[in-house]
């Protein structure tokens, strides 16, 4: 029995030991290449640049990675595009990774580490391109985009735009909305002052202000509005204590000790905040624009809400934080004149509108946006052009998500009133400097 | 015993058969040892390997060796000692919550009754849920404005109605264990139970003859001889809450006191992508499983030996 016994818990403590390194071990050589990078000048040298000229009489097959299609505007696209050019012998197909951003990154990344040619097009995430780039898994695409550039809101073009050069296709945009109660406020503030003024009598306004990636966005759209910043231009300081951050931290600390936001934002994310809101109580919210279709679905909020692009900061300017996704070309794909052929298709005024008809997917492209089916299918259209306009990208760094750490688990904190704002920048900035220092 | 008894009788031909058989077992064995090795060894071994290394995080392939560089940086952080402490106390009330709840759960079970069948299946539910499934469900019970325990609170007029649970160092912690106890209990009561089935009726019955009560019946030969199965569910359940990982990662993403060394090593290794220190965070936290359950062979497995013996 005790024998036994030894025998069974060493085993255990074996498995779980397997268990537990066993992530280490599927990381390898190389060392995963943490974010995006700046500062550095010529990491980029030598990428190879697409010939704009491969995509006419392209032939052969494609594939398009993606995270998973779970709205089907891929699928979609992708069929009409093999009935379109079938004919001439170019086929695409879609190969889908998980819906976790993180585990989309994980796939790509471990295919462009064995050089596999198995995606030609890539959907990545806009805060992905620097780090690609920089491990020279891109085709420049600087050449394609160039010949399109007046079609594009110049913010999207700011998020695949890395060491001078542009890597890929915007094929989604997306930024954050104000959304508030049209029985609640009057007039739309001209200020987040006022917002917040109105919301502290108004029954508040709730945000993303959990420790996760959806607080650094909320907490940069105000910094940046502040005029703060979190990296010197280079990429290689922190500035992340500065007076405007300072003034931009304590406005939001302030708002939660005065009741205009609930403390219970500090553990909110965009699905609490959107409940809440759809509960009926706050007179305001920060959210995505998916937030606006399902708030027209909820029994208290429906017809009572509309939605605008940031205020301003008082004394300061307007900002907003860009998401969505780009599309890339990998170096190793067989096919870059097919996959260029896709890219463009992908992300043609055809495509883009449909996408924004059907599937509510905002449009990088400037036009779609004064299209009479595009905006009545988004009555927000213009608003979010504005938002998209105004957003600016999160900081570009190889160190991105260390950088990101440091900005949502101390401004938490902060809020939580488990550091003072000056502490929070302090411990930031702090933070941020020992991260730019990894190897 | 059967061994002794053949070497007793034919002390001769034990020798060169005994030999072969040796070899011959060693033989039989190799298979397993080497499939052991590849399935558990290489991946510690490994993890060591590249503690022992920097991977840089700016230059694809660059790399260099780093001897202990890693630990050192691991063992002089804030992080890692606050995990630590985390994480033991995580376990250390967890456990023992689970352990009484258990022992009531088994008594309960073990009376005979109608549907006691069912009884028991039923109470293995909770354990039988997906961790990560609990942790979403008690996130959502926990939420403040929205949530199960708020509106009650607040129906009722009881205190705690605007505690963020999930917000606020201390009580998120408590959410956890509490979400860690209703999961996990069931499992330790089943395991006791199994011991409590072995724990022959004469036993009492001769007790009862002599007049023993209800506790003295229960705290001298209930619990003695329940010890065995005790100690394998707490070695189990031990074992299991210090690599604790799911419901941290879901309830709070390990702010406001949650963050256990799992966790953090996660953190490094996933998000950070510091492969280095990631690993030796991850051979840290191996290495205090591994001491933790050394700990109980030696202290506990003594016992077990004794009490098998008597």
């Amino acid at each position: 029995m005790s024998r036994r016994l030894i025998l069974l818990v060493l085993c255990a403590v074996l498995a779980c030991g397997a268990a537990m390194v066993g992530c280490g071990g599927d990381d390898d050589e190389g060392g995963g290449g943490g974010s995006a990078s700046s500062g550095e000048s010529g990491t980029t040298e030598g990428a190879k640049v697409i010939d704009v000229k491969s995509m006419d009489a392209a032939k052969g097959n494609v594939t398009y990675c993606t995270g998973k299609d779970t709205s089907g505007d891929l699928k979609e696209g992708l069929k009409k595009f093999n009935t379109e050019f079938g004919a001439d012998g170019l086929k695409a197909k879609i190969l889908e990774f998980p819906t976790s951003a993180d585990e989309q990154r994980n796939q790509f990344v471990q295919r462009q580490r064995a050089k596999s040619g198995e995606c030609d097009v890539f959907e990545a995430d806009v805060i992905w391109t620097a780090e690609f780039a920089t491990q020279k898994w891109l085709y420049d695409l600087t050449p394609y985009i160039e010949s399109r550039k007046a079609e594009f809101i110049p913010s999207t073009l700011t998020s695949v735009t890395y060491d001078k050069k542009m890597w890929g296709a915007p094929r989604v945009t997306d930024s954050g909305l104000l959304f508030y109660r049209t029985d609640k406020v009057d007039k739309v503030p001209q200020t987040w002052q006022d917002v917040y003024q109105q919301a502290a009598s108004e029954g508040g306004i709730v945000y993303q202000g959990a420790p996760y990636e959806g607080l650094t966005v909320d907490f940069l759209e105000l910094a940046y509005a502040a005029g703060g910043k979190v990296l010197s231009a280079d990429g290689s300081k922190a500035e992340f204590d500065n007076p405007n951050n300072l003034k931009a931290l304590k406005f939001m600390v302030d708002g939660i000790k005065d009741g205009s936001a609930p403390k219970s934002v500090t553990t909110f994310m965009e699905e609490e905040a959107r409940r809440s809101f759809e509960n009926g109580k706050p007179a305001f919210m920060r959210n995505w624009p998916y937030a606006y279709a399902l708030g027209n679905e909820a029994p208290k909020v429906k017809g009572k809400f509309e939605v605008a692009p940031y205020p301003s900061f008082e004394g300061a300017g307007k900002a907003g934080i860009l998401g969505g996704h780009n599309a890339v070309i990998s170096v190793y794909s067989k096919n870059p004149g097919g996959a260029l052929k896709l890219v463009d298709y992908m992300t043609s005024d055809e495509r883009i509108t449909r996408n924004a008809v059907k599937y509510s997917k905002a449009p990088p492209l400037a036009a779609v946006y004064e299209d009479p089916a595009v905006k009545k299918a988004l009555p927000f259209a213009a608003e979010l052009k504005q938002g998209v306009e105004q957003a600016k990208t999160r900081p570009v760094s190889q160190v991105y998500s260390q950088i990101s750490q440091a900005i949502y688990k101390n401004v938490n904190e902060a809020l939580t009133g488990a550091q003072t704002p000056e502490q929070a920048l302090k411990n930031g900035q702090a933070e941020m400097e020992k991260a730019l220092q990894t190897f | 015993m059967e061994a002794t008894t053949v070497k007793a009788s034919t002390p001769q031909r034990r020798r060169s058969r005994g030999l072969s058989e040796r070899r011959l077992a060693g033989y039989m064995l190799t298979p397993s040892l080497v499939l052991i090795a590849l399935v558990a060894a290489y991946p510690i071994v490994y993890a060591v390997w590249l503690s022992l290394h920097d991977y840089s995080v700016r230059v694809p392939g660059l790399k260099r060796w780093d001897i202990g560089g890693n630990y050192v940086e691991a063992l002089t952080s804030a992080d890692f000692w606050e995990a630590f402490r985390t994480t033991f106390v995580f376990t250390g009330v967890s456990v023992f919550l689970e352990l009484l709840l258990g022992i009531a759960m088994a008594l309960c079970m073990h009376s005979a009754f109608k549907g006691q069948g069912a009884l028991r299946t039923i109470v293995l539910v909770p354990w039988a849920v997906l961790t990560v499934v609990t942790a979403m469900m008690w996130r959502t019970i926990f939420q403040p404005d929205l949530g199960f325990v708020t509106s009650m609170l607040s129906t009722f007029g009881l205190p705690g109605a605007d505690i963020v649970w999930l917000g606020e160092d201390g009580w998120a912690l408590a959410v956890m264990i509490f979400a860690d106890v209703w999961k996990t209990a069931p499992f330790m009561a089943l395991l006791l139970l199994a011991g409590l089935q072995v724990i022959p009726e004469d036993v009492y019955d001769a007790a009862k003859v002599d007049g023993a009560t209800a506790w003295q019946r229960f705290v001298r030969i209930t619990l003695p001889l329940l010890r065995p199965a005790i100690l394998v569910a707490l070695i189990f359940r031990t074992l299991d809450a210090l690599r604790i990982f799911d419901l941290p990662f879901v309830l709070t993403r390990g702010a406001h006191g949650t963050n256990t060394l799992s966790l953090l090593a996660y953190q490094e290794l996933q998000q950070n992508r510091i492969i280095g220190l990631g690993s030796a965070l991850s051979v840290l936290t191996f290495l205090i499983v591994m001491t933790v359950s050394l700990v109980y062979i030696r202290f506990v497995g003594g016992n077990i030996r004794a009490l098998t013996e008597e």
